[in-house]
């Protein structure tokens, strides 16, 4: 039933909405080399130094520190959003429950196939750039500043940061993924669910302590909020701290809207 | 026996939406098998929601609905039984009609060699469009491709609402030739219209239907007694001397 559901999505505008992540990837590369390539680039609040040229690890992580809080979501939403709404608007849905299948097990094929397709989005951007970075720096140690420490860090580790912040970064969309997804399951319209997903996005960007010093208390609860904190990892020694529980709030949200999802689909009645 | 069971039976079926809405009102309807049931009356009085009940669509508010003797509910397996063109065909857009009918085949999990894919596509009559993109189909042929699917695999039991709807001569005649077919094997067909000629013409039954309740039901032969014709009968059950009724 997963193979169904994936010929299903296995379509243009799929691959137009992981092609344009990956124009964006190479769009920054050329960027960065035309503006400052040899110049130290800060990334993120740590703030962390980072030279494009000297090393092919810098791409990826500028790349993915440019995507995750806003194109990544966008394009989770997307996916998320369209999985089971999208069916309900070609008008397929009653056709598909009307033979019989268990709406659990369309409903579990359908979040695979989305998750899937999210995950993908994900680690397509840090693949593409770090394709990109070799062919510009070769393979290299990479070096960083972060505030007067500098460290360097050979390419293995290197790859094992980059791998684990890509990890890091696919668990936090999953907030997001789970909201679209609920949304999905209970309109007919595709685009209310993805700009629902979008929506917690922006609220998780509004909401955001950096901006506005009086909701400092919401901020561990943000769905957003703290899909940042693997760069530190590029620290020496790798700060930690935080990721744990953004990574609890995910599951969170995710058993919140994933068994709210189930819990509607199952009893509703299908009008479309 | 399973099999010994009605092909069709709904008990007291009510279905009230949230908003109030009450879309049938305590309904009991029987279909043996082997019948062709043309059920009819006036927009909104019920019957494509009865048809959604069967399907595991719509969960009724009270009453109980059987096809085969298995309660119609989500994911049961008696559905597998049965095909539907039930508020028009819905399919994927960019994929082609072919794709569509092999992926609906595909979510019952039986062979393709149980499909009878050919006869479907016999009766889509699609011939070289069939592996065109759905969404560049017209009216008719999303029609036909519709009617097609809901013959997968020889279904037992056959729901169709307004299928002639927006059809050229051709082709309703072509539908018509399809529920005669599986008529003429034995299986059930329950279709919705509100074309009372087509009823006569096509259904060996005929329940009507008003305000989410039976009107009446029977053989077409019964139903139309002393009347010149189907429509005529039901004319003669015009509303307001049937108002009270149950």
């Amino acid at each position: 039933m997963i193979r169904v559901e994936l010929s299903k999505q296995l379509r243009p505008r799929t691959f137009v909405a992981l092609g344009a992540l990956a124009l964006f990837v190479v769009a920054l590369t050329v960027a960065l080399e035309l503006t400052g390539a040899g110049r130290a680039e800060p990334v993120g609040d740590i703030p962390l130094l980072l030279v494009p040229t000297s090393s092919p690890f810098v791409l990826p992580i500028i790349a993915l520190t440019s995507t995750m809080k806003f194109f990544l979501p966008l394009a989770v939403s997307v996916f998320a959003g369209e999985a089971v709404a999208g069916e309900a608007r070609w008008g397929s849905l009653r056709y598909v429950l009307g033979r019989g299948v268990s709406r659990s097990r369309f409903l579990a094929s359908k979040a695979a196939v989305a998750a899937l397709l999210s995950l993908a989005a994900v680690a397509l951007v840090p693949a593409v750039a770090l394709a990109a970075g070799v062919a510009a720096a070769g393979w290299q140690a990479l070096p960083a500043v972060d505030g007067t420490v500098r460290a360097v860090f050979p390419p293995a580790a290197a790859l094992a940061r980059l791998a684990i912040g890509t990890a890091y970064i696919g668990a936090g969309m999953t907030s997001i993924f789970a909201f679209a997804f609920f949304l999905s399951t209970v309109t007919a319209r595709p685009l209310v669910a993805v700009a629902g997903g979008v929506g917690l996005t922006i609220l998780s960007r509004v909401l955001n302590y950096d901006y506005l010093p009086g909701v400092a208390v919401l901020s561990p609860y943000l769905p957003n909020n703290d899909v940042d904190l693997w760069l530190h990892l590029f620290q020496q020694p790798a700060q930690t701290a935080g990721m744990l529980s953004f990574l609890v709030l995910q599951a969170c949200y995710a058993g919140v809207f994933l068994g709210l999802a189930w819990w509607s689909f199952t009893r509703r009645d299908v009008l479309s | 026996m399973a099999d010994e069971q009605a092909a069709i039976r709904v008990e007291g079926l009510v279905k009230r939406f949230p908003r109030g809405v009450t879309a049938v009102a305590g309904l009991d309807l029987a279909v043996e098998r082997g019948q062709v049931v043309g059920l009819t009356g006036p927009n909104g009085c019920g019957k494509s929601v009865t048809l959604r009940v069967l399907l595991g669509l719509v969960r009724p508010t009270a009453g109980r609905a059987f096809l085969f003797g298995e309660p119609a509910r989500p994911g049961a397996r008696v559905l597998g039984r049965v095909g539907a063109l039930v508020d028009g065909p819905g399919f994927v857009p960019h994929l082609s009609g072919l794709e569509n009918l092999r992926l609906a085949w595909r979510l019952t999990g039986r062979p393709l060699a149980e499909a009878g894919l050919d006869s479907a596509l016999e009766v889509a009559g699609l011939g070289e469009a069939i592996d065109r993109h759905y969404r560049t189909y017209s009216h008719g042929m999303r029609y036909r491709l519709g009617l097609a699917q809901a013959l997968l695999g020889t279904p037992d039991l056959l729901l169709l609402d307004e299928p002639t709807t927006g059809l050229d001569p051709a082709h309703i005649r072509e539908v018509r030739s399809a529920i005669g077919g599986v008529a003429a094997r034995g299986g059930t067909v329950l279709l919705s219209s509100h074309l009372l000629a087509e009823v006569e013409e096509v259904c060996t039954h005929a329940a009507f239907m008003r305000e989410g309740r039976l009107v009446a039901a029977g053989s077409v032969a019964e139903l139309t007694g002393q009347a010149d014709s189907l429509e005529a009968a039901y004319l003669a059950l015009s509303p307001s001397p049937l108002a009270g009724e149950g």
